[in-house]
């Protein structure tokens, strides 16, 4: 014990810069993370102290409420267009961006990061708005040329909807992981290409045979987080549609929050933070599932080819 | 002779064609917001996809300023962003040089603690996080804002510093603890000075989170609209005065280029930063 009190007093100083910051983690992060698993225990909205103890009641509502599979599997669609769609256009872009024969690279480099710099609430706004400007042109022209008989309500259409929505996720997030590739590109070395050259290797197979193999370690954190920054879609879902039209944009994110703060929107539900955050928790959790899952099978897949002769 | 040449010049000018046809498209909207919040609203819903409004007028600007109170968000939005990005750098480089730098009791269980916070779920912890700002009495104030979007980015960040100190070597520090310096006057005139390049980065990237921060600014100013910051001002202009399109471009375009400038001003950090986070 007293060699423990030594100790301690030697790294006093060290206690004194880690302070602030474990208050804050401690505070924020911790307690936050713990105190919502025990909301989602009670039926609670949000003023006075939680009494109403429902114990698994709210996981048992959201097993078998339609809404949440509803905005469950639009998460999985728009994650599931979106992360290979944008990763496959931000590797051939940021190959094109590398190259030593482009000029002027800061500006296209400017160009295509500069959705990502921005605010996602912002720019969600400015798109909705483009929407419904482009998109009544564009279904003038479609109808005059009669490829369809009634103008499209783009965003107002269950149908078209949350196409949009995920196009515009993919545009707004593309610049990190073609940040990503072209730092990931920049480490390659250079004498590969040289030596595969003389070779004769062309374009295509540098490409495919240095380019690819050199850049996976990063591609696959880029997959990992793109994956689950697309798990995590609001921002850009509640500034469009709200969840709408009639819940066909309707994500986890914006199920909760209209769950925490508005209630139900069908029948007579009311605002429920311990239901909100047991679909928060629930979704959590299988996101978390996710992600170990796609890391054994990046991993299984790299051992699988290494095995191969 | 010439022939060869333009043969091998050609697709290099054909990347170049391509890649300014699809950069067109790819900042047609931040485009057409620009050219929108400088034309009047009759040639607006004339010429609606127009980029070149037929003479620029500034009066959308003044109007989105002045009416729409956004000189009000812009300044909260100035506070809040100077504020967090200031508090992050200082704690968590703090916290990341003691990290890196010192073995003290409790050092393994708080790593861990905040190596597991990290692949936790959190993303919806905000109900908690209310009801701590609620108690703390800091409702309805930017010093909530200041506060939440410190808190929630000190993980990351102290970890980023613990990775640069980590590769940083020891020697200087050491000779000036012999010359009789302690671990604050080492940490303030030797470290600190060293650890310029991830400062950079840890700076503008925290600049950009929190300027552009929308969720938090939005749960704990819904009952003041006079603490709005920009993000949550736009969303509730959209709300106020959904027909008048010119205003939001204006006040879209003005909560936008901010962060465009700087990043175009500050590239280079942020590939470094990205580049020195791959490796690390």
């Amino acid at each position: 014990m007293g060699k423990f009190m030594h100790n301690v007093k030697k790294h006093v100083w060290s206690y004194v810069f880690i302070v602030p910051m474990a208050i804050l983690f401690l505070g924020f992060t911790v307690y936050p993370l713990l105190s919502s698993v025990r909301y989602t225990f009670y039926n609670w909205s949000g003023i006075g102290v939680p009494k109403d103890f429902v114990g698994f009641k709210h996981y048992i509502n959201i097993a078998k409420d339609p809404f949440f599979w509803n905005a469950f599997r639009n998460t999985f669609i728009y994650a599931g267009v979106l992360v290979p769609v944008q990763l496959s256009i931000a590797l051939v872009l940021a190959v094109i961006l590398n190259s030593k024969q482009l000029r002027l690279k800061y500006i296209f480099r400017v160009i295509f990061f500069s959705p990502v710099v921005t605010s996602t609430a912002i720019v969600g706004i400015v798109i909705s708005l483009l929407s419904i400007t482009a998109g009544s042109e564009i279904s003038r022209v479609l109808v005059q040329t009669e490829l369809i008989n009634r103008p499209i309500d783009w965003l107002g259409d269950p149908r078209t909807a949350m196409w949009i929505v995920i196009s515009v996720g993919t545009w707004i997030g593309l610049g990190y992981p073609l940040m990503y590739f072209l730092a990931g590109l920049q480490a390659i070395d250079q004498e590969l290409y040289d030596a595969a050259k003389v070779d004769g290797a062309g374009n295509v197979d540098l490409f495919w045979y240095i380019t690819v193999p050199s850049i996976r370690p990063v591609g696959i954190v880029v997959l990992l987080v793109t994956t689950l920054h697309s798990l995590r879609v609001f921002d850009i879902v509640q500034v469009m549609t709200k969840g709408g039209p009639y819940f066909a944009t309707e994500v986890v994110g914006t199920y909760i929050y209209r769950h925490a703060f508005f209630g139900t929107g069908v029948g007579e539900g009311d605002a429920n933070l311990g239901f909100a955050s047991a679909a928060a928790f629930f979704m959590g959790i299988l996101v978390m599932f996710i992600s170990v899952l796609q890391v054994a099978a990046v991993r299984y897949a790299a051992t699988y080819r290494q095995k191969r002769p | 002779m010439k022939f060869p040449s333009v043969r091998r010049a050609l697709p290099k000018i054909f990347i170049h064609l391509a890649l300014i046809v699809f950069g067109g498209f790819y900042t047609y909207p931040f485009l057409w917001m620009v050219a929108g919040s400088l034309k009047t609203r009759q040639e607006f819903f004339g010429s609606r996809l127009s980029l070149w409004p037929r003479q620029a007028i500034w009066e959308n600007y003044r109007e989105a300023w002045e009416s729409a109170k956004f000189s009000v968000y812009f300044g909260n939005t100035v506070f809040v962003t100077i504020l967090s990005t200031l508090l992050v750098v200082i704690l968590t480089s703090m916290a990341g040089y003691a990290l890196a730098r010192s073995s003290f009791p409790g050092k393994r269980i708080l790593v861990g603690v905040m190596l597991a916070t990290m692949f936790l779920p959190k993303g919806y912890t905000i109900v908690p996080i209310y009801e701590l700002i609620k108690n703390l009495k800091l409702l309805n104030t930017l010093w909530a804002v200041v506060l939440v979007n410190t808190a929630t980015s000190m993980v990351f960040n102290s970890f980023l510093f613990v990775g640069y100190f980590t590769t940083i070597p020891k020697e200087l520090e050491e000779a000036a603890t012999l010359d009789g310096a302690n671990f604050l006057t080492t940490y303030l005139l030797i470290a600190l000075p060293i650890a310029r390049p991830i400062i950079g980065t840890v700076a503008l990237f925290e600049f950009i989170d929190n300027w552009n921060s929308f969720f938090i600014p939005l749960v704990f100013t819904l009952g003041r609209p006079s603490l709005r910051t920009l993000t949550v001002g736009m969303y509730a202009l959209v709300g106020e005065s959904a027909t008048d399109w010119t205003l939001l471009c204006a006040a879209a375009t003005m909560s936008l280029l901010p962060t465009i400038i700087l990043f175009f001003l500050l590239q280079r950090v942020f590939v470094d930063g990205i580049a020195g986070a791959i490796r690390g």
